[in-house]
């Protein structure tokens, strides 16, 4: 725990020591705060649409929390595995889900403080102007903080598998992708299956109802849009990302301890 | 402090270090020293716990065991990775302090140490610059610092040395061999002259295997044999001089090397320093010795041969070092009261070379082969030489 602590510090001001980090804040930041005034003024000043539709609501904020999750957790590992330093973290006295938890956090951490601009246009629109649902947004910052936690994780696992930076970066955000567009990709293919395996078997309806539906309660957008983005903060959607999470943070100890043997 | 028995570790089929065995009492100061892709580092990553090892019967530093208590065994070591990673975004000083949360130091502690060691290794006045900025031989010192920082028993620097310049070289040795008898530490290198600067005692490894371990005279006795004895003198009979020669306590054998002119060269190898015994048997028989020296191979030439990855060694072992003349004068032997000494009068032995020398001194040797030789002109190796040409010329026809 104290080593996750001190990890967690040094990772967060590393990302902050780099300029990319800067670079990545603003031009996020620019591109959010000029969609959400866009919109503010397309709405004719709907508050709340306007600040759903920028968090959660287009394409664009999918995109940035693929884009960047993935870059982070390549910055966190793989770069550290190229230049060295993992080498340094690994034989300092800390435990390997010590290394890997305080760089997971310090990831999160980072995309919080890109989230956190949601909370600056609330802000700002109950100082000037109408006061937002603050029960909303705040339950849309901790989904949209969790939603980038998982893919962060997610990316871990991907970038704990190189040590080449581009490659890291390259497989943490395929798979990211994969994640976010399996249930989509998994109802593509289960339409083509139902005609395949209704000529072999003469029905699938069980099967099709079990992976349609396991599919389904995988689907991140789907957790993210029915609670969350509704302003509901259930303890099942807390729990749904803190397992997966849980569960790719776990791949990532064992991936990195497999690196003892591998060498 | 740190023991190693049966260390094994496979990279898939390479076997990267291959039953390697040994021990280091506390205090110690040992290189490791091998070519490249020796085993070194690995064997370096496996005592940090950065590697597993694929098999070892004994694995363990500063009385932990490295596999079972991995981050007891980390807590007692200081180590710099040939690579020296330091975060280049944090100032030396913020680097310090990490490393001292990460082992669990006090505030105050660490403070007080922080100075102390970023002192001892010279960069004191550079703790508020950015690690990245700084120079190679100034980040060694820094990853130097980073590793000594908690006052660890074991010190393990993997190529501390490289990639620096002569001077800051010597800096880092001076360190090293002042942090001896404070620190166990465990070196490498792939160069001799370095190791043997730090380290009294060096481990050499060859394609994963320990070849040697000890001291230089250990390394040279494993490594090369014995040296041998070279002598050359004007005895006559070669063949006669030989069985002579060979009859002396303590050898093994003798062989002939050359003649040039009326000197006879022999080579004489076995057990001890045979020098003193073999000018006595030359001062009775009256033989004008023109050398007799002890050839040792040198370090350098059994390391370099290693390298080369040539089996027995034996370009080594032939290659002489600075082979010192030692003229055996029967007056000053006589001194030393050898009991083999002397039947020939002291004044029908002049020191060879002086002026005065009777023309026919040696036609009174019954053996002598080079009697017929005019002492009053220099011993011309015409002859030999002629030969050795004619030798030349038949081999490239």
């Amino acid at each position: 725990m104290r080593g996750t602590l001190i990890i967690f510090r040094r990772e967060l001001a590393g990302l902050f020591a780099a300029p990319l980090a800067w670079i990545l804040l603003f031009v996020a930041l620019l591109l959010n705060g000029l969609l959400f005034s866009l919109v503010l003024n397309q709405t004719q000043g709907d508050v709340t649409a306007s600040l759903e539709f920028v968090f959660g609501g287009n394409f664009f904020f999918w995109a940035l929390m693929l884009v960047l999750s993935p870059l982070l957790a390549m910055r966190l590992l793989t770069e550290e595995a190229a230049s060295g330093t993992l080498e340094y973290l690994r034989t300092a006295p800390v435990s390997d889900a010590a290394v890997v938890t305080g760089k997971f956090l310090a990831g999160t951490a980072f995309m919080a403080t890109l989230w956190s601009s949601l909370l600056i246009y609330a802000a700002a629109l109950a100082l000037w102007g109408v006061a937002p649902d603050w029960g909303q947004v705040v339950t849309i910052f901790l989904g949209s903080v969790l939603c980038s936690a998982l893919f962060v994780a997610i990316g871990l696992v991907a970038c704990s598998l190189t040590n080449i930076p581009l490659l890291g970066a390259f497989l943490a955000f395929m798979a990211c992708l994969w994640w976010v567009l399996m249930p989509a990709l998994g109802g593509m293919l289960l339409v083509q299956m139902r005609v395949l395996f209704a000529d072999l078997f003469g029905s699938f309806e069980v099967a099709e109802a079990w992976i349609g539906g396991a599919l389904e309660r995988m689907d991140v957008r789907r957790h993210f849009g029915n609670s969350y983005f509704q302003g509901v903060l259930d303890s099942a959607e807390v729990i749904f990302f803190l397992t997966w999470i849980s569960l790719f943070l776990f791949l990532t100890t064992r991936s990195l301890e497999a690196r003892r043997w591998r060498g | 402090m740190i023991e190693v028995s049966h260390l094994t570790r496979r990279f898939g089929s390479l076997l990267a270090v291959d039953d390697v065995s040994f021990t280091l009492e506390a205090g110690e100061v040992v290189g490791f020293l091998g070519p490249n892709g020796a085993g070194k580092t690995t064997a370096m990553r496996m005592l940090t716990g950065y590697l597993a090892a694929t098999s070892a019967e004994t694995l363990k530093v500063a009385g932990y065991d490295v596999l079972r208590d991995s981050l007891e065994v980390r807590k007692h070591i200081g180590y710099l990775p040939e690579s020296v990673p330091l975060y280049s975004e944090m100032r030396v000083q913020e680097m310090m302090v990490f490393q001292g949360r990460l082992h669990g130091m006090s505030r105050g502690d660490l403070r007080r140490r922080v100075s102390e060691v970023l002192e001892r290794v010279g960069v004191l006045d550079r703790s508020r610059q950015l690690v990245g900025h700084l120079s190679r031989g100034l980040r060694q010192r820094v990853g130097l610092a980073v590793a000594l920082l908690p006052n660890p028993e074991v010190l393990i620097l993997d190529e501390p040395t490289s990639g620096l310049d002569p001077l800051q070289r010597a800096e880092v040795r001076r360190l090293i061999r002042d942090l001896a008898g404070e620190h166990t530490v465990l070196l490498s290198s792939h160069i001799l002259a370095e190791v043997e600067s730090m380290s009294e005692r060096v481990i050499i490894l060859r394609q994963g295997r320990v070849v040697a371990d000890g001291g230089r005279e250990d390394l040279i006795a494993t490594l090369g044999g014995q040296g041998h004895v070279r002598m050359e003198a004007v005895v006559g009979d070669a063949e006669a001089a030989r069985d002579l020669l060979a009859s002396l306590p303590g050898v093994e054998e003798v062989q002939i090397t050359e003649r040039v002119g009326i000197h006879d060269g022999f080579t004489l190898r076995g057990g001890g320093d045979l020098r003193e015994d073999v000018g006595a048997l030359a001062a009775q028989k009256g033989w004008a010795l023109r050398e007799l020296s002890e050839q040792r191979p040198s370090l350098e030439s059994l390391f370099a041969a290693l390298v080369l990855g040539e089996g027995p060694l034996e370009e080594a072992r032939a290659a002489p070092t600075a082979a010192v003349v030692e003229p055996v004068a029967p007056q000053a032997t006589s001194g030393k009261g050898l009991d083999l000494l002397p039947e020939t009068p002291a004044d029908d032995a002049p020191a060879l070379g002086t002026v005065g020398q009777k023309d026919n001194f040696y036609s009174l040797n019954p053996f002598d082969g080079g009697g017929g030789r005019d002492l009053s002109k220099p011993v011309s190796s015409s002859d030999a030489s002629d030969e050795g040409c004619e030798e030349e010329e038949e081999d490239e026809a």
